[in-house]
């Protein structure tokens, strides 16, 4: 645990999350893991915005469903660019598109021991 | 009696068979209708004992000559209303033994002296009405023999005319069923049968007598065609449930649909395969209201996830700023019961949204009605728009009630708001401003509040907000787009 903070400290995270609470808590989170976050974007045109006029995020944290559209177009941009990708939705894994089932996913609600494991699962991956 | 008449070209021209016998049973006279129903020449039996003719050792043939009996010995005519007797196909005609069922009337014809010299046969072949009578599977056998010839006839007639009506009445019924039925026969699933229900589900289409291949090439192409042959060739059921079926109707574009089905063998008595009888039903509403509750239930455990984690994030945010802990308490309460109100408000109109002044009612009604202005034109808001409005107006009651103008005894509060249509679509315009309240200075940090309003306002709904801590009393401009047609929206 610990060292494992200490291995995401500095890590640039991009993340898009729709629910304004929701997404004030990953904040939170990220910032206590010493994390600097990238957004949180609450739509899919501002992702696609905010990607492009960013350096290359060393992890992203997506919300599959974000206002009622998937997440996989950005899903894809990020993951051309070869960004360790960990997707958070209520569904668990079976809630993924099949393309993207392998990929590491936190169920909501988590905590950040969860969004520990699975940034370091995803990099790692 | 009439005269000038040939009564022997009578005799020949009747169209019923007749023949004649002397008392020994040896062919007298015979027509041609007998001839052609006996399949024999005159010259062949011309002379010859009629038993000698058409042998039959048998019960049949002992009633026959018992039936010849009785007219030579009494002088009266006599019916055997019902005889199977088979007789020898000449060889130039197939050879074998011919199986039929005749019924036939003996009258004596008395000689010069007066007595009976000679039995005159009149026989009708009745084998096609029996077996119209056997293919309609009614009883058969309990007619009495004794039965006079009109009698026999006019009943096998009603016998058959009953069994056409009932098997009329069959039809009527399958054609007028509410599942899709069909009668298939032979190796190629000859159409021999299909109601009004299937026609109306393949398109109207001319299916009688036709091969399911050509007059059904669309089901064909599917796994139909196999489940047919297999039935065909193994004699044994297939069935589906909500089986996906394509139906290219002509004229239209194909349509999916899912249907329950069941293929049954039709055997022969024999035991042989000789069709396939079918069954259909469509199931494409039932399985589409399957797929949408399976949707819902997906959505509504969404749903259940997304708000344990608004409420796992306002606790966490909660307790972290709050100076001890019967604050955060009330502090929480009161956000988890904000967030509940929006979803009353929500799922009385069934999640269809809410009205923004009835959200602002509802968070400063407990402040009376002379420290809180509510103005503004009706406003429909979008599920999201109402739950994050719903938390904000909140955040910023009870930070006036705590800071602000409602925190001593004669402050007011004014919620003002007004719809703007411009280029972009419509705006909502919401001025929250407070008056005579103790000096407002700038908080040391900032809050969840004035988190809450820029990341759901500016974030979630893309709008602007404006917060300014005026020392004579707050004020927030919040300005958010309505997308009015975007009313079910996910939250």
């Amino acid at each position: 645990m610990t060292k494992s903070e200490i291995s995401l400290s500095g890590l640039k995270v991009f993340v898009v999350e729709d629910e304004a609470i929701i997404a004030m808590m990953l904040e939170d989170m990220l910032m206590d893991l010493g994390c600097s976050v990238i957004g949180p974007c609450t739509g899919l045109k501002q992702a696609h915005e905010m990607l492009a006029g960013t350096d290359t995020p060393g992890a992203a944290i997506l919300d599959v469903n974000v206002g009622g559209e998937q997440i996989y177009p950005v899903a894809t941009a990020l993951a051309e660019r070869g960004v360790p990708l960990v997707f958070a939705t209520g569904y668990g894994s079976v809630g993924l598109a099949e393309s993207w089932r392998n990929r590491v996913t936190v169920q909501k609600p988590y905590t950040q021991d969860d969004i520990v494991r699975a940034l370091n699962a995803a990099i790692a991956a | 009696m009439m005269t000038g008449l040939d009564f022997s070209q009578l005799f020949e021209r009747l169209p019923s068979p007749h023949m004649v016998l002397d008392r020994e049973l040896r062919f007298v006279a015979a027509n041609a209708a007998y001839l052609a129903v006996t399949m024999r020449r005159w010259d062949e039996l011309a002379g010859k004992h009629v038993f000698d003719m058409f042998p039959d050792p048998g019960e049949n043939g002992r009633k026959l000559k018992a039936s010849f009996e009785r007219v030579l010995e009494t002088g009266q005519p006599d019916t055997l209303a019902y005889l199977p007797y088979a007789i020898a196909v000449p060889e130039n005609e197939g050879g074998g033994l011919a199986y039929r069922y005749w019924t036939a009337v003996h009258t004596p014809l008395p000689g010069p002296d007066g007595r009976t010299a000679y039995v005159v046969q009149n026989t009708v072949d009745v084998t096609d009405m029996v077996r119209a009578e056997e293919g309609a599977t009614l009883p058969f056998g309990h007619i009495p023999e004794a039965t006079s010839l009109i009698q026999r006839v006019l009943e096998t007639a009603a016998m058959k005319d009953e069994a056409a009506r009932e098997a009329d009445e069959f039809r009527r019924l399958f054609q007028q069923a509410p599942s899709m039925i069909a009668v298939l026969s032979g190796p190629d699933h000859a159409i021999t049968f299909a109601n009004d229900a299937l026609k109306r589900f393949l398109g109207g289409r001319d299916l009688m007598g036709t091969r399911v291949r050509d007059s059904l090439p669309d089901i064909a192409a599917q796994s139909f065609m196999d489940w047919l042959n297999q039935v065909y060739r193994s004699g044994t059921p297939v069935s589906g449930n909500g089986v996906p079926i394509r139906v290219e109707r002509p004229g239209q574009p194909p349509g999916d649909y899912y249907v329950d089905f069941a293929f049954h063998p039709i055997f022969e008595k024999d035991g042989v395969v000789k069709g396939v009888f079918v069954q259909g039903m469509d199931r494409t509403r039932d399985v589409e209201a399957e797929q949408r509750q399976r949707i819902l239930l997906d959505e509504l455990n969404h749903r259940v996830k997304n708000t344990l984690a608004t409420v796992q994030s306002i606790a966490k945010q909660t307790l972290k700023e709050s100076e001890s802990p019967a604050a955060a308490r009330a502090a929480f309460e009161a956000r988890i019961l904000a967030l509940s109100h929006a979803h009353d408000l929500l799922s009385r109109s069934s999640w269809a949204g809410a009205d923004l002044k009835t959200i602002l009612t509802r968070e400063l009604r407990p402040y009376g009605t002379d420290r809180a202005e509510i103005s503004g034109d009706p406003v429909r808001l979008t599920p999201r728009a109402a739950v994050a409005l719903g938390m904000v107006v909140h955040e910023l009651a009870t930070n006036a009630a705590k800071h602000g103008a409602l925190s001593n005894g004669e402050g007011r509060v004014s919620a003002a708001w007004r719809l703007e249509t411009g280029e972009a679509g419509k705006t909502l315009n919401i001025d929250w401003r407070e008056f005579g309240g103790p000096k407002v200075s700038p908080p040391a940090k900032r809050g969840f509040g004035s988190r809450l309003i820029r990341m759901s306002l500016e974030g979630e709904l893309g709008g602007s907000t404006d917060l300014r801590f005026d020392p004579k009393g707050l004020t927030c401009h919040i300005s958010i787009p309505i997308d009015e047609s975007s009313r079910h929206d996910k939250i």
